[in-house]
Order: C-alpha cells, then sequence, then structure tokens
C-alpha cells in the first residue's frame, strides 16, 4: 500500500500475474523447506499463512527495523551511478498510463452531530434517517 | 509520567518537536543534503537507541561499550578522522551537527564519544604513519577505547605547567607522575598523555600514547560525580611506566601544541554536546507547559511561561550558530579559529546550562525527580562549563586576543 496513491495492488497484481501465491502485510517471515510461513496484519489482529515457494511478498511496517544509513554510505550515494534504461529497451510496450484521472475532490465536510437523552431518543433517531 | 522514551517517531519529534512548532530552533536549517542526512541518523540513532537507556546508564554508572560500538559501525567513531585509517573524514561542522543530535539522547554518553574522537584524531594528525596504522583502526571501530590525559592534581587551568616526567632511557620513556579526573580512565585501552620531556612551561611537554597492560600504568577509584555518570572517572597513575619512543607523536616539546588543537576540536564537540541537551530541554518544556494545567489553563497560555520560552529558544539557536561558526573557521583553518572555538564553548556552555535549568524549572517539582529527563541534562552539562578549558580559562584566551592579539 503506497504511500502515494494507497492502492494496494501492485504485490498482488504481480501474484496474479505470475500465479504465485501471495502473502501481503507481511510482520513476520519464517523461511522452512520450500515454503515461507507468513505472519500478515489483517484488520481482524494477525493471520499466519504458509505458502508454498515461490511466492510474492508485501512487507508490513512491523517486519524490521530499517538499517541506520552509515557515514560513509551516506557519502557515497550521491556518487553512486544511476543507470537510466528506456522502457523500449526492456521490450516494455504501452508505457503511457493505461487509467486516467477523472475527477479528484475532498470528502462532503463533516457536519455537526447531535447529542440525545437516552437509548431510546437514540434508536428512534436512527430508525428515522432509516440508517436501521 | 513523560519520562524521556522512545516512541516511534521519537527522532522526528527530536528533531522538531510537535508538527509544525518549533521550527525556529530546528536544528537543520542552512544544512545541506548531505548534513541534513547525517543529522538524520544521529537523531534516529539518539532516539533509539540512547534515549530509552540514559537514566539507566545515569542511575548504575554503566560505560554503554556495545551501544557506542554501533554508533562506531556508523562511521561515529572518528568522524573528522581519515578515511584511510578508517575515519569518516567528515568536516568539523559535520562533527557538530553529528554530536549535536546524538547529545539529546544521552549527553554524558556523546561527550564521551567526543573526547574519543579527539584522541583519534589527534594520532590520526600527528602521528608517523606507523602510529596511525597501528592505533587508528581499532579506536575508529571503538573496538577500542581512548581517554585524553592532560591535567593533574596541580594543574588544571594552568595545564602547561603538568609535572608528570618522561626521562629518556634507551629507546623508552620513563614516565613517573598521575593525572587526575580523566574520562574513561581505567576502562579505556589508550591513553594520549601530555607529559614533561625536557625544561619547565609548554615547550617542555610532549605527547605519547599509552596503553592499558603497560608496567607502571594503573588507576584511581572510580570518581562519584553529580552528571556524565555514564563514562567512569579515575586518576591515572605512572610509577616507572616504560613507553618506547615510538609512542611519541610528533617531535620532543611539541606536545602542548598538540594538545592544545586537539582542544579546539574538542571545544566545538563539548558545546555541542551542550546544544543538544538544551535542545531537548526546550522540547520537554515545551511539552510539559503544553499538557500541565494550573490555574485553569495549560502553563502554555501563562505569558511569564511564553515569554522565558522564547528567551530559551533565542539563546539556543544563538549559541548554535556561535558554534558552527567556529567549526567552520577551524576546518577552513582560518587564523581566528581558536579564539573563535574558546569564545563558542564559553557562549555555548553557559546558555545551554541556563536553558536546561529554566526548562527544569518549568517542570516544576517534577523536573526535580529522576524520572524525567531534563534533570539529567542539567547534571549531564554542568561539567561542561569547567572541562576542556573552564570557562574564565576561555575568557582569557578572548582577552588575550582582544589585547595582545
Amino acid at each position: 500500500q503506497a504511500i502515494d496513491d494507497d492502492c494496494n495492488q501492485t504485490g498482488q497484481l504481480l501474484a496474479a500475474m505470475l500465479d504465485w501465491p501471495q502473502g501481503t502485510f507481511a510482520s513476520r517471515v519464517e523461511l522452512e523447506d520450500g515454503a515461507v510461513r507468513v505472519q500478515r496484519e489483517v484488520d481482524g489482529g494477525l493471520e499466519t499463512l504458509r505458502l508454498r515457494l515461490p511466492a510474492v511478498l508485501t512487507a508490513d511496517l512491523r517486519l524490521n527495523e530499517p538499517r541506520y544509513a552509515t557515514l560513509p554510505n551516506i557519502m557515497v550515494a550521491k556518487k553512486k551511478p544511476l543507470e537510466v534504461i528506456p522502457a523500449a529497451d526492456l521490450g516494455v510496450s504501452g508505457a503511457s498510463p493505461r487509467l486516467k484521472v477523472l475527477q479528484v475532490q475532498e470528502p462532503p465536510a463533516r457536519a455537526g452531530g447531535e447529542k440525545v437523552e437516552s437509548v431510546e431518543a437514540l434508536v428512534e433517531k436512527l430508525r428515522q434517517s432509516g440508517r436501521i | 509520567a513523560m519520562a524521556w522514551r522512545a516512541a516511534p517517531r521519537a527522532a522526528a519529534r527530536l528533531l522538531l518537536g510537535r508538527r509544525g512548532i518549533a521550527s525556529c530552533i530546528d536544528p537543520s536549517t542552512g544544512l545541506t543534503e548531505d548534513q541534513k542526512e547525517f543529522q538524520k541518523v544521529a537523531f534516529d540513532f539518539a532516539a533509539k537507541e540512547m534515549a530509552p537507556y540514559m537514566a539507566e546508564w545515569d542511575e548504575k554508572e554503566i560505560f554503554p561499550v556495545e551501544t557506542m560500538r554501533k554508533a562506531a559501525q556508523l562511521g561515529f567513531g572518528g568522524i573528522y578522522v581519515k578515511p584511510d585509517v578508517g575515519g569518516s573524514g567528515l568536516s568539523r561542522l559535520d562533527t557538530s551537527i553529528i554530536f549535536e543530535a546524538l547529545s539529546t539522547g544521552c549527553t554524558s554518553t556523546t561527550a564521551y564519544m567526543s573526547i574519543h574522537n579527539m584522541c583519534v584524531w589527534m594520532i590520526d594528525t600527528f602521528g608517523n604513519e606507523e602510529q596511525r596504522r597501528r592505533f587508528c583502526p581499532s579506536l575508529c571501530s571503538m573496538e577500542k577505547f581512548a581517554s585524553y590525559c592532560l591535567t593533574e592534581p596541580g594543574s588544571g587551568s594552568d595545564a602547561a605547567s603538568l609535572l608528570t616526567s618522561a626521562q629518556r632511557k634507551g629507546d623508552t620513556y620513563i614516565l613517573n607522575g598521575s593525572k587526575a579526573f580523566i574520562s574513561g580512565g581505567g576502562d579505556t585501552d589508550v591513553y594520549v598523555v601530555m607529559c614533561r620531556t625536557g625544561g619547565p612551561g609548554p615547550k617542555g611537554i610532549s605527547c605519547l600514547v599509552l596503553e592499558k597492560g603497560m608496567p607502571g600504568l594503573s588507576f584511581g577509584k572510580k570518581e562519584k560525580k553529580v552528571g556524565w555518570n555514564s563514562q567512569p572517572t579515575r586518576a591515572v597513575i605512572f610509577e616507572d611506566c616504560v613507553v618506547p619512543v615510538g609512542n611519541r607523536l610528533g617531535a620532543e616539546g611539541q606536545g602542548f601544541s598538540i594538545a592544545m588543537q586537539g582542544l579546539n576540536g574538542g571545544r566545538i564537540n563539548i558545546a555541542s554536546c551542550s546544544l543538544g541537551a538544551a535542545h531537548a530541554s526546550v522540547l520537554l518544556a515545551q511539552e510539559h507547559l503544553s499538557v500541565r494545567k494550573q490555574f485553569g489553563e495549560p502553563l502554555a497560555n501563562n505569558q511569564y511561561l511564553q515569554f522565558r520560552l522564547a528567551e530559551m529558544a533565542t539563546r539556543l539557536l544563538a549559541a548554535r550558530l556561535m558554534v558552527r561558526n567556529a567549526a567552520r573557521a577551524l576546518q577552513d583553518g582560518r587564523e581566528d579559529a581558536a579564539v573563535l572555538c574558546s569564545m563558542a564553548k564559553l557562549f555555548a556552555t553557559d546558555e545551554c546550562f541556563g536553558i536546561c535549568n529554566q526548562a527544569l524549572q518549568m517542570h516544576g517539582g517534577y523536573g526535580y525527580l529522576k524520572d524525567y529527563a531534563v534533570q539529567q541534562f542539567v547534571r549531564d552539562i554542568r561539567v561542561h562549563q569547567i572541562l576542556e578549558g573552564t570557562n574564565e580559562v576561555m575568557r582569557m584566551i578572548v582577552a588575550r586576543n582582544l589585547l595582545q592579539g
């Protein structure tokens, strides 16, 4: 779930294209013989899957602590060569986006709520507005 | 309790306080991209590896060897030492920024690391090739630790009157005398010792590198201190201690100059440690003022306290600029570098102590409890006004520059 578009699709798409099993939001990964045991962060808590390898995993922030960059590495980072490969060289066609953004809008501003005096009044209000 | 524990975004908080607030004391302003990266690593390290333990290290007087070695792996063991012997080859300004950031995690430990760095630099700069290769790599990695030995029971501010004698005998020196208040003494491996090989005064002083285990080298009792408790302080005693001539840095008679040149950088480093403590204390005060309520309102609504906090921030920024200015002068080799380092050390250590002390006051009774970090910052930086040249000696240096320079 990338922080730019929040799509939560890339790993899953890749797994589908490769027809490999997937373990997304991995917070713990243990390799076994020919398989991997993945603990996933899901809404309801933690789910553990055992996937045959090869598999696609996506990492949750609880999976690891990133290493510290060392001072020497920070200094050489700028000098690392950045190889630019045109998409055509990789035989990738249709590099133009297939999605077109039609509209971006904020959610409606939150209107004020209402305090009620009793549970019965609450239930009545909910019924009146058709929510139950 | 609002103890100084690392939270997931502790490093960001250390850097900036709450989002959008306290940006006037943002320590990353005016820095290059690289410097911001170094600073970020140092703040991260301080928040995760040091801040959660600083109280325990202080209370139990633990010398955090493993944590410092982790820091050394990132390049913090020889920050301004040349890379060919394992140093990071960074500038004095880079160094100041790093120590300032690390100090927000534990001032005492960072101050020791700065002393260690100073010693490695002295060997790197004044040692011959053989000495550099023999000592620097294991010091840069902090496989071994170093101590700086100048002060004696009879000579503190009057450092050039030191008495420890080094008699030449064949291809060795025989050392007799003692050093006082040596940071790391007894626990460290390498000792950079200023001793008298010639006549009285500074020109009779040479610099020798000693190693723990040399016969005739022993240590006094571990001192009990108000702060700096994560580093042991002991007397270092020489009794017919035999040191090879090959352990002398530079020429005979050059020792005092080596010591003073080491201290120029050391003063910037100590001042930087004070900056870090003050920065952390301002953020602690800011947080406390926002949370604590009296007379029906958060303390932050009180104009006196607002003004006090503003003054603290202003003085912190002024001190920081003094220190960074001196660092630039030193790395550029400017003639006025030494006096600027003295001014910066004087100003920053005094101001920052005032800032930390004010921050403690703002915490009220809670500020006096060891559960709260602010008192440790106060205790730890109090000594910065005394060592590496007392602030009185700093005034002597500045006055001499004005009246005789």
